[in-house]
């Protein structure tokens, strides 16, 4: 195997995923799960902290836009959580609000000073708790604070820069509208990340199928196939999309 | 010899994970299920994965129920009520696919039951002429080859339930394509 297929893997745990990447995300990287609303983009990020969690490695979630305490209601009914985890802090939540408030971080829209404070502060605490699997759900609402697409730039590339120092694998949830083109709202995430795994709704024949791909991941070769998945008690269950000829549309 | 004892005969004679298509007559339809799930799945401790797409599986239970015939081990994929706009009546044993054009959730649930409660299990398709219906043969073909080659990398056996009277040349050569064995039912 070359070198590139050889890198130590974050094994995700859901078994269709990584065996698209050919045993899970290269560890350190920052992959943006990117996809519209009710394709499963917080499920997938939940059960990639579940596993890592189960497996051993401190998993935090910085929740942007939705509580907590919701979230783990929602977990609740997975087979494979434990809520021991939350107990023993092998998972970790944290409302980003909270650390906003924390912070001082009153400004709708933040300068490189507060972007500054408030990478130090992710750092800080995923550097002190050991994290090595973080979720940032979604990263789309703290650059809508971001505004310009350079600030945006330098946030990612420094916050994924120093998570990958320490060995943390990131997930950066974004939020894509229905009709958008690209990967990310603003176009930026996209290019900066070290993979994009594209969640999708896709309609054939008055049929809506959830689907997943893998539109890039550096330091792996993967496949680039999109497959239909399944949201189940067991966990995300992956499927070969049928091509059979049936005419396609899909966001 | 009645047909459930024959069918389950005929299965027992193949060799293990076997995929099978079976072709039946609408009189001898319900006998030949019967061999499946009540004989062969029986004698061999196999779950069965009931896949309907012919008649609902909650009418399928209430025959069965008549019949005496144990469900403990029988679970169902039901892909035929949502379109039918029949009540979907929630528990452990049915899971719903919303239309039998559906194919990939098909997969995906018995995919689901397979890790939840076992692939030592007999995947029944009820059957091959109304999934036909609802899909053209290559998206069909393409279905059950993915669905007998993972089955089989697992150990479980697939039985294809073909009618007779309404079988196609086409039909017969998906059958010949996918499937190891042909067991006539008479």
């Amino acid at each position: 195997m070359d070198d590139i297929g050889r890198n130590d893997r974050c094994i995700t745990g859901i078994e269709g995923l990584d065996n698209i990447l050919n045993g899970g995300i290269p560890r350190g990287n920052t992959v943006l799960i990117t996809g519209s609303c009710g394709t499963g983009k917080t499920t997938l990020s939940l059960e990639f902290l579940v596993h890592g969690a189960l497996m051993g490695e401190r998993s935090l979630y910085i929740s942007v836009t939705e509580a907590s305490k919701k979230l783990l209601k929602n977990m609740i009914p997975y087979e494979f959580f434990d809520k021991k985890l939350i107990e023993e802090k092998m998972l970790i939540f944290i409302d980003l609000p909270d650390l906003y408030e924390k912070l001082n971080l009153t400004k709708l829209e933040f300068d490189l000073e507060d972007i500054q404070i408030l990478l130090d502060e992710i750092i800080s605490i995923v550097r002190k708790l050991e994290v090595k699997r973080l979720v940032i759900d979604s990263i789309t609402s703290i650059c809508y604070r971001l505004k310009e697409e350079e600030k945006i730039r330098e946030f990612i590339l420094r916050l994924g820069k120093s998570l990958s120092d320490l060995g943390c694998t990131t997930l950066l949830v974004s939020e894509l509208l229905p009709s958008a083109k690209g990967y990310s709202q603003y176009g930026v995430e996209e290019a900066i990340a070290d993979g994009v795994i594209l969640l999708g709704n896709l309609e054939r024949r008055g049929d809506l199928l959830r689907t997943i791909q893998v539109v890039k991941m550096r330091g792996t070769t993967h496949s680039r196939a999109k497959y239909v998945l399944d949201l189940t008690s067991i966990g995300i269950l992956l499927a070969p999309l049928l091509k059979g000829g049936s005419e396609e549309t899909g966001w | 010899m009645g047909v459930p004892q024959e069918v389950c005969e005929k299965l027992e004679a193949l060799s293990e994970a076997s995929s099978v298509a079976l072709v039946v007559n609408v009189a001898n339809y319900f006998d030949a299920i019967r061999g499946i799930v009540e004989l062969f799945s029986k004698r061999n401790n196999l779950n069965v994965y009931y896949v309907s797409a012919t008649i609902p599986s909650k009418n399928i239970i209430e025959i069965f129920e008549v019949l005496e015939i144990d469900l403990s081990t029988i679970y169902f994929v039901d892909c035929i009520s949502h379109i039918m706009m029949g009540a979907a009546q929630q528990t452990d044993k049915i899971i719903y696919v919303e239309s039998p054009t559906m194919l990939e959730n098909i997969l995906l649930k018995i995919e689901y039951l397979s890790r939840k409660y076992g692939t030592s299990s007999i995947v029944l398709i009820d059957s091959l002429n109304s999934l036909a219906i609802h899909n053209n043969l290559r998206m069909l073909s393409e279905f059950f080859h993915v669905l007998v080659t993972n089955l089989r990398a697992k150990g479980s056996y697939v039985v294809i339930v073909s009618m007779k009277e309404q079988e196609t040349e086409e039909i017969k050569g998906m059958l010949n394509l996918v499937c190891d064995e042909i067991l006539v039912v008479e």
